[in-house]
């Protein structure tokens, strides 16, 4: 329970949301504050009353979710962090989470971070969609996820860059490994492509595995469902020379 | 021998609150403050405050700080004078204090004490080893002085102070192993425990540290923690131990209140308040005429009802020297009402009960 543990429940995040019929509706605020604090911002800072005014400052903040559109100036003027907006039809696949974030360095658009849970377990990789420094009020990150995530991500996390060598030929490492595959390049032939992963002295038998179990991850894809690539002759380098010479003089 | 109306011990959210009020009624203000820098606790508040607007919520402490100054900046009647600690208070109406190293004598006409509050510690083998800290200590070496205390910290205390500092050591790139609190509940706002869960820093309630181990060349190396049963005692065979360089105590603050003891004000001890607190009045009077009380001196509360109780205290005392202001009946109403609402929810239930055991009139 919440006072033992700092976590809210599943049923105080049911009672935080709205209803699926309104969260189809367009972007909303979801409030996490089941706590009478004395605290006000949140209410003042709505332009559209959605957040219903105070009868006492301890009160916990109600929503009229209708008259919310999921602004956003409640997440960056709460104190607490306790606000997230939530765009569930944000495209055909993703919902978009508005998130404050008080951390330095701040991501940037178009990075892939690990999504938290509320224990601030990595549950997911998500792509910062935008970037809002207000001045003096507590920036806002919105990144999107799986929609079916939408009530278990609650912060992000900027992965170390892992500087693992995956291709010892070409000195890739698993950071660019991971980058590419977020920007869509989704099977071994199309990294071996843009980064020349498999192209050097072990002709991929070092880095194809690595590489395989990096797109099972990414794609959540056993790796028996994923192909290694065409493989093309020849099996070691070799000079040049010494093919040209085949049948020749020497 | 300094003559002045009104002598400000301290020039923290209460104190200089204090000043602004006493000074816009005309009086002649003297603050005096031990610390180099002006602002108190405020100056390494780096969060956001809780609160309304009339206490400035939303804004981060230091900016209130600055916002307090740079109101007393424009007031020609008031000094504010740092590296100043007030030392004694005498019968006879005269203060000493020691002013940028010179030994003064002043004679005020009426003072605010306003001195704040200390960090309390805790008994358990080990506690005197380097790297162990009080948690307000680790909040001015990050945010005062810009110095990382340590790598990896456990916290003692899950009230607002042990969350907030745990929360501050992360933004420092400090690892926060674990918050660990005595009681079964967590003491502070749930908002702030549920910023550090999704961090990923477990909070143990029901736990308490067992010993603290290292040695005097290295400092503090590790800390073994168990859990407590229902009567407050270690269950053994529960305990854990990890490695930290650095282990922060929040187990509450006591209200710094020697010079009102040497002046005579009539004192009462409270738990919830923190310690021994003065009996005072509605508007902040203790019960030696002409000596108000402001913020945490009178009892542990947050910096947004430190402010209140300094402007209440400040129109008091100007009152009480004589001066006026239009609508001072209608301003002390306000402080009144609100102190009340801040401290109406559950989570001001022990400070409504510290504040029923020492207010009385003095009549």
């Amino acid at each position: 329970m919440l006072e033992k543990t700092g976590v809210p429940t599943e049923t105080q995040i049911d009672s935080a949301f709205p209803n699926e019929t309104r969260l189809n509706e367009g972007p909303v605020a979801v409030i996490e504050c089941f706590q009478p604090i004395p605290c006000n911002p949140c209410a003042m800072a709505c332009p559209r009353q959605a957040i219903l005014p105070f009868a006492d400052i301890n009160d916990v903040p109600v929503m009229d979710n209708d008259k919310c559109n999921g602004c956003g100036l409640c997440v960056m003027k709460c104190p607490g962090l306790a606000i997230i907006v939530v765009d569930i039809n944000w495209s055909e696949t993703k919902a978009l989470i508005k998130l404050p974030y008080e951390f330095r360095p701040l991501p940037q658009k178009g990075q892939i971070l690990h999504a938290l849970d509320r224990e601030g377990h990595p549950i997911a990789n998500a792509e910062v969609i935008n970037v809002i420094v207000p001045a003096n009020k507590t920036p806002v990150i919105s990144i999107a996820v799986d929609k079916d995530l939408i009530k278990k991500v609650r912060n992000i996390c900027i992965p170390e860059d892992n500087d693992s060598i995956v291709c010892r030929c070409s000195d890739i490492t698993v950071a660019d490994i991971q980058s590419f595959i977020a920007q869509g390049y989704t099977s071994v032939d199309e990294l071996k492509r843009i980064t020349r992963l498999g192209m050097g002295a072990c002709q991929g038998r070092t880095c194809i595995p690595l590489v395989m179990r990096e797109l099972s991850t990414a794609l959540k894809k056993p790796i028996s469902e994923l192909t290694s690539g065409t493989h093309r002759p020849i099996v070691k380098s070799m000079k040049l020379g010494d093919v040209a010479a085949y049948g020749g003089k020497s | 021998m300094i003559n002045i109306d009104l002598l400000v011990v301290g020039a923290g959210p209460a104190g200089l609150s204090a000043a602004i009020k006493a000074g816009n009624a005309g009086a002649s203000v003297l603050v005096l403050e031990r610390s180099h820098q002006l602002g108190g606790q405020l100056v390494k508040q780096t969060h956001m405050f809780f609160g309304s607007e009339k206490q400035y919520a939303t804004h981060r402490g230091f900016e209130i700080s600055d916002i307090l100054l740079a109101e007393l900046d424009k007031m020609e009647n008031v000094t504010i004078q740092p590296h100043a600690t007030v030392l004694a208070a005498y019968d006879d109406g005269i203060w000493t204090a020691e002013i940028e190293g010179q030994y003064q004598k002043i004679k005020p006409s009426a003072v605010v004490v306003a001195t704040g509050a200390s960090e309390k510690s805790l008994l358990f083998p080990g506690n005197d080893l380097p790297g162990i800290y009080g948690a307000g200590a680790v909040q001015t070496l990050m945010n005062q002085y810009g110095v990382k205390p340590a790598n990896r910290v456990v916290m003692l205390g899950a009230g607002n102070i042990g969350l907030i500092v745990s929360y501050q050591l992360m933004q420092a790139g400090v690892e926060v192993i674990a918050v660990v609190e005595g009681s079964p509940t967590i003491g502070g706002y749930l908002v702030h425990a549920s910023k550090l869960r999704r961090m990923g820093v477990p909070i143990f309630t029901s736990h308490t540290i067992k010993n603290a181990k290292g040695a005097n060349t290295n400092g503090l190396e590790s800390v073994t923690l168990w859990k407590l049963d229902e009567n407050w005692q270690g269950i053994s065979g529960s305990e854990f131990t990890y490695h930290v360089d650095a282990l922060c105590i929040a187990v509450g603050l006591s209200p710094l209140s020697e010079l009102l003891w040497q002046i005579g004000c009539k004192m009462t001890f409270s738990a919830p308040m923190g310690g021994y607190i003065p009996y005072r009045d509605k508007y902040m009077r203790t019960s030696q005429k002409g000596i108000y009380i402001a913020g945490d001196v009178g009892g542990v509360e947050e910096a947004s009802s430190a402010m209140v109780s300094g402007q209440l205290a400040g129109i008091s005392a100007a009152e009480y020297l004589g001066f006026e202001m239009p609508n001072m009946a209608a301003m002390k109403q306000d402080c009144l009402n609100q102190l009340a609402s801040l401290r109406q929810g559950p989570k001001g239930a022990h400070i409504r009960a510290g504040i029923r055991q020492a207010e009385v009139s003095f009549e």
